[in-house]
C-alpha cells in the first residue's frame, strides 16, 4: 500500500501537468509544451517565497498564481499566438519551454533547492500504507482541480463554447466564438493553476531546472493515454503511471521506469491513437 | 572553405580551437540528421542525440576493447545508428505532429537509464574512459591528425547531404511535407520515403558520435554532458536558425550556436536561456533561417545592379504538344463505393480508349470524384473491377497507381513549398524514370542522364501549357490560374498513359479555358488516354469523345457529345433546362450552379 500511495503522489504531478495540457488543448488546440516549464517555475517562486523572502504561505500563493499566469500568458502573445502553422510552433513553444528553464537556471542556479513541507515530516497511515501529510494534500489536489475543471467544461457555457473551439476552430469563430481570447483565457487559468500548486509539489519534487523535460512527456504520455479533451481518463492515467512507475522501480530497478512507460507510449499511440477513452485525433492526416 | 579549415592547425590555430570546430562539426552534423526530418519530411524528430549517444559509446568502447581503427568506428557506428534510426523511425510513419516530437523527445531522457543497464558495456554513470587515439591503417591521429580527419569526414557528410538534397529525392521530400496526398499520386511511397528519410537522418549522428567520442577520448552520460536535451535544443535551434531545408544554412546556424559570443563567454548557465530565447525568435523572425535572409538578399542585390532578376517577363505564347504517348485503355467495370449508409457509386461502369478524351459530368455529389479517387487508389472499392490494358487497378496503393502510369491534378491545386515552378514540374516525373538514392548521392553517370531528361520534360511541359517564362519563379506563391496550369504541367511531364483532370477549369479565365482544352485535346491525340471531369459544359462539348452523365451515383446516359447535348435524361435530370433554349444558344457556356 505503500508503494501505492507513493505511485498516487508522483502520479498527481502528472496529473496537474496534462491538466494543463487538456485546459489549454481544449480551449485553442494547441500542446502547451511548456506548461511543465511553468509548474517548475511555481515551485521556484515557492521556494523563493518560503526560504528566502520567509513569507507566509497566502501571499506567496497569490504572488505564485499572478507571476505564472503571467508568464503563461506572455508565453501565448509571444511564442505562439503570431505563429499559425503548426510547424512553427513546435519551434517557439520548444523555445518557449527552454526560456522558462533558462531564466531559473540563471536566477537560482543550477542546484535542486527543496522546498519546505507544510506540515512535519512524519507519514500517517491510511489504509495500511505510509504516506507524508503533503503528499494527501497533493493527491487530493489533483482530484479536486480535475473534477472542478471537468464539471466547467461539461456544464457551464465557458466550457462549452471552449469544447467548441477544440472541435473546430472556424466554425467557432463563425458562431462569434472570440477565439483568441478564449486562447488568451485558457493560457491565464493554466498559468494561474500552474503557479498555485507549486508550493505543494515542491516538497515531494524539489525545485530542479532539469526535472521539467521528464515531467512534460510524462504527462504526455498520461495525455495520448487518456485521450485529448478528457480531463478524467487523463488524470487516471496519470495516476495510473505514477503506481506502474514505483512497481516497476521496485521490482525491475529505477533504471527501467521511463523505459517501460516509453514503452507503453509507443505501444498506445500505435495502437489506440486517440487514447483509451480520447474523444477524437489531434489532427486528421 | 573545407580546405582552409582543414589547414587550419598548419596556419598556427591553437589546440582550443580545434576542439571548437570539432564541436562544430558534430553539431552541424545532428542537425544536418534534424533536417532531413523536419525541413524535408517535415515531422518534428528530436531523437539525434539519442543516436550520437549510440555511435560514440559504439565507437568508444570499439576501441576499447577491439580496435581503435578509424574504419572500423565510422563503419560499425554508422550501422548501428541505421538500425535505431529504422527502429525509432518506425512509430514516426504513423505519428505525426506533437505525438512524434514528444516520443522522440523520450527516447533523448532515456539515454542514462539505457547506459545503466548496460553496464557491462558503457561501464554505467562514469563512463568509458580512457578510450586510446583512433588509427588509420595502424597508425595513431595525433591531434592535428584527428582534427583533419575530422574536418574531412564532416565534409564528405556534408556532400552527400547536399547531392541527396538537391536531387529528386529532396524534392519528393518537400513534396511529401505539403502533402502526402499528392506524394501519393506522384507515385512517391509515403512511408519507404519517410523511413529513409529517418534512416538517412540518423547516419550523420553517428558520425557525430564516433567525432566527439575520440575528440576527448571519453564518453559519459553526465548531466551536463553532450547527450542531453541541451544538446537536443541546440540542435533544433541551429537548424530552424541556418534554414531547416538549407544545405549551408546547416553549417552556418552550427558556426553561430558554437562559435557565437554568448557562447564563448559564460559557459553554461546561460546556454538554456539563450538557446529557448532563439528558438522563439527564429521561429518567428526567420521562417527560412539565415539561409533565407541571405537568398532574399542576394535576390534584391541582383535585382539592383541588372535589373534582370526582377521585372516582368514577357509572357511565352503556347507551343503545341509534340511526340506520342503510349495510352492505355482504363476500364471500370460496375464499381460500388459506400460511405457509411450513403451509396457514393452503385454500380458505374465505364471505359476510356487511349486518344479519347472521355468527359465525367453531373452534379455535385453524383460520385464524379470519387470515382476518381477510387481509380488513383485513395479510395477502396468495395465491388467491382478497375484495369488498365488488363492489369488491375483496383486495391492498388496510390503510389503504385501513379507508377504505372497514371497521373492527376486536384480541385485545389496542391503545389509544394520551397520549389520553382520548373521543379514542381519536374516532380511529376518522380515515377516516370528510376533514380535511387545511392545513384543520386555519387552522382553517377545515371542520375546526370535523368536529371536532364527530366528537365528537358519540365521545359517541355511548360512550353505546352505556355507559363515557359515562369519556369524560375516560386511555384507555391502564383496565383490559382498558374498553379492550375503548374498541375497539368506536372501531369504532362510524366508522359503519362492515363490521365485524370478534376475540374481543371474552375477558377479559370476564357483564354486560358481555352488554352487548356487545348492541351486536353493534344494529350489524347498524341495518344494518350484522357478522363475529364468538369464542371464547364462547354469545355465538355468541345474536347469530349465520349461523355458520361452521372446522377446519384450510376451513369444516367453515355455517348458522343452530339448525343448528349440533347439527350433528353441530361438535360432533364442535370442541365435543367429545355433543349429548344440549348438549342437558342449554341456553344454558349453552360455551368451548373454551385451549391
Amino acid at each position: 500500500m505503500t508503494t501505492v500511495l507513493a505511485g498516487l503522489s508522483v502520479g498527481a504531478v502528472y496529473a496537474l501537468v496534462a491538466l494543463g495540457y487538456n485546459i489549454v488543448y481544449t480551449g485553442s488546440g494547441t500542446l502547451n509544451f511548456a506548461h511543465a516549464n511553468l509548474m517548475m517555475l511555481g515551485i521556484f517562486l515557492a521556494y523563493w517565497g518560503l526560504v528566502q523572502l520567509n513569507w507566509m504561505i497566502i501571499p506567496v500563493l497569490v504572488t505564485a498564481f499572478a507571476i505564472v499566469a503571467l508568464a503563461a500568458v506572455a508565453e501565448e502573445r509571444i511564442a505562439i499566438r503570431p505563429v499559425r502553422h503548426i510547424q512553427g510552433q513546435l519551434v517557439t513553444m520548444v523555445g518557449a519551454a527552454t526560456l522558462i528553464t533558462g531564466i531559473i537556471e540563471i536566477v537560482w542556479g543550477q542546484q535542486a533547492l527543496s522546498v519546505p513541507a507544510f506540515f512535519n515530516n512524519a507519514p500517517t497511515h491510511v489504509l495500511g500504507g505510509a504516506v507524508l501529510p503533503d503528499d494527501l494534500v497533493l493527491i487530493g489536489l489533483a482530484v479536486v482541480l480535475t473534477a472542478a475543471i471537468a464539471l466547467v467544461s461539461r456544464f457551464t457555457m465557458v466550457g462549452l463554447t471552449a469544447l467548441a473551439v477544440s472541435e473546430d476552430r472556424e466554425s467557432a469563430q463563425l458562431r462569434g466564438i472570440n477565439v483568441r481570447r478564449m486562447q488568451f483565457g485558457v493560457f491565464a487559468l493554466s498559468g494561474a493553476i500552474a503557479g498555485v500548486v507549486g508550493p505543494f509539489l515542491g516538497p515531494l519534487t524539489f525545485a530542479s531546472y532539469t526535472l521539467p523535460s521528464s515531467l512534460a512527456v510524462i504527462g504526455f504520455v498520461a495525455l495520448a493515454l487518456g485521450g485529448y479533451g478528457s480531463f478524467v481518463a487523463t488524470s487516471a492515467a496519470a495516476f495510473a503511471i505514477g503506481v506502474v512507475q514505483q512497481y516497476i522501480s521496485r521490482y525491475l530497478g529505477a533504471d527501467y521506469e521511463n523505459l517501460v512507460i516509453f514503452a507503453i507510449l509507443v505501444i498506445v499511440l500505435m495502437v489506440v491513437p486517440n487514447g483509451l477513452a480520447g474523444v477524437r485525433r489531434e489532427r486528421t492526416v | 572553405m573545407a580546405v582552409v579549415l582543414a589547414l587550419l592547425p598548419w596556419l598556427g590555430v591553437g589546440i582550443y580551437w580545434n576542439q571548437e570546430i570539432v564541436q562544430t562539426i558534430s553539431l552541424a552534423l545532428l542537425a544536418s540528421g534534424l533536417s532531413l526530418s523536419f525541413g524535408f519530411a517535415g515531422e518534428l524528430a528530436l531523437g539525434q542525440v539519442a543516436i550520437y549517444a549510440v555511435g560514440a559509446y559504439v565507437s568508444g568502447y570499439l576501441a576499447l576493447n577491439v580496435t581503435p581503427d578509424v574504419f572500423v568506428s565510422l563503419l560499425a557506428a554508422v550501422a548501428a545508428a541505421l538500425v535505431i534510426g529504422l527502429i525509432s523511425g518506425y512509430p514516426g510513419l504513423r505519428l505525426g505532429g506533437w505525438a512524434l516530437a514528444m516520443t522522440s523527445f523520450f527516447l533523448v531522457l532515456l539515454v542514462p537509464d539505457l547506459v545503466n543497464i548496460f553496464q557491462q558495456y558503457t561501464n554505467g554513470p562514469i563512463g568509458l574512459v580512457g578510450i586510446p587515439p583512433l588509427t588509420l591503417f595502424g597508425v595513431p591521429l595525433d591531434a592535428n591528425q584527428y582534427y583533419l580527419f575530422a574536418v574531412v569526414i564532416g565534409a564528405l557528410w556534408f556532400v552527400v547531404f547536399r547531392n541527396l538534397v538537391t536531387s529528386r529525392h529532396g524534392k519528393a521530400l518537400l513534396v511529401l511535407r505539403r502533402s502526402p496526398v499528392l506524394a501519393s499520386s506522384l507515385g512517391i511511397g509515403v512511408r519507404p520515403l519517410k523511413l529513409k528519410a529517418y534512416a538517412l537522418g540518423a547516419v550523420p549522428c553517428g558520425i557525430a558520435g564516433v567525432l566527439t567520442a575520440n575528440l576527448n577520448h571519453f564518453v559519459t552520460p553526465a548531466n551536463p554532458g553532450p547527450f542531453t536535451i541541451t544538446t537536443a535544443i541546440a540542435v533544433l535551434a541551429a537548424s530552424v536558425l541556418g534554414g531547416s531545408t538549407s544545405v549551408y544554412g546547416t553549417l552556418a546556424g552550427a558556426a553561430v550556436l558554437q562559435l557565437g559570443p554568448l557562447r564563448l563567454t559564460s559557459f553554461n548557465l546561460y546556454t538554456d536561456a539563450v538557446d529557448g530565447a532563439s528558438l522563439i525568435v527564429f521561429g518567428l523572425l526567420l521562417s527560412d533561417g539565415l539561409s533565407g535572409v541571405c537568398t532574399r538578399l542576394l535576390a534584391r542585390w541582383a535585382r539592383r545592379r541588372g535589373g534582370d532578376g526582377g521585372g516582368p517577363v514577357a509572357e511565352a505564347s503556347r507551343q503545341p504538344l509534340t511526340g506520342t504517348l503510349s495510352g492505355a485503355t482504363l476500364e471500370i467495370d460496375s464499381v460500388f463505393k459506400r460511405f457509411g449508409g450513403n451509396a457514393a457509386l452503385s454500380g458505374v461502369s465505364l471505359t476510356a480508349q487511349p486518344g479519347k478524351v472521355t468527359a465525367l459530368i453531373g452534379p455535385n455529389g453524383s460520385g464524379k470524384t470519387t470515382l476518381l479517387n477510387i481509380v488513383s487508389g485513395f479510395y477502396r472499392l468495395d465491388q467491382g473491377r478497375i484495369t488498365l490494358d488488363g492489369g488491375s487497378l483496383s486495391g492498388r496503393a496510390p503510389h503504385r497507381v501513379a507508377a504505372s502510369g497514371v497521373a492527376r491534378t486536384f480541385q485545389t491545386p496542391s503545389i509544394p513549398k520551397g520549389l520553382t515552378v520548373a521543379e514542381t514540374v519536374a516532380t511529376g516525373r518522380y515515377a516516370t524514370t528510376y533514380t535511387g538514392m545511392p545513384t543520386s548521392v555519387f552522382r553517377l553517370p545515371r542520375h546526370w542522364r535523368n536529371e536532364r531528361a527530366d528537365r528537358d520534360a519540365a521545359a517541355r511541359a511548360l512550353a505546352v501549357t505556355g507559363i515557359s517564362h515562369l519556369g524560375g519563379a516560386d511555384a507555391e506563391s502564383q496565383p490559382l490560374g498558374i498553379r492550375r496550369l503548374i498541375e497539368v504541367a506536372r501531369l504532362v511531364a510524366a508522359d503519362p498513359k492515363l490521365v485524370l483532370f478534376d475540374e481543371i477549369a474552375s477558377g479559370l479565365d476564357d483564354a486560358e479555358v481555352a488554352d487548356l482544352s487545348e492541351v486536353v485535346r493534344e494529350l489524347a491525340d498524341a495518344g494518350g488516354t484522357v478522363i475529364l471531369v468538369e464542371h464547364n459544359f462547354g469545355l465538355v462539348l468541345d474536347v469530349a469523345d465520349e461523355i458520361y452523365v452521372l446522377a446519384n451515383g450510376a451513369v444516367v446516359a453515355s455517348g458522343p457529345p452530339a448525343e448528349i447535348r440533347s439527350h433528353p435524361a441530361v438535360l432533364r435530370e442535370y442541365l435543367g433546362v429545355s433543349a429548344e433554349a440549348l438549342e437558342a444558344v449554341p456553344g454558349k457556356t453552360t455551368t451548373e450552379p454551385s451549391s
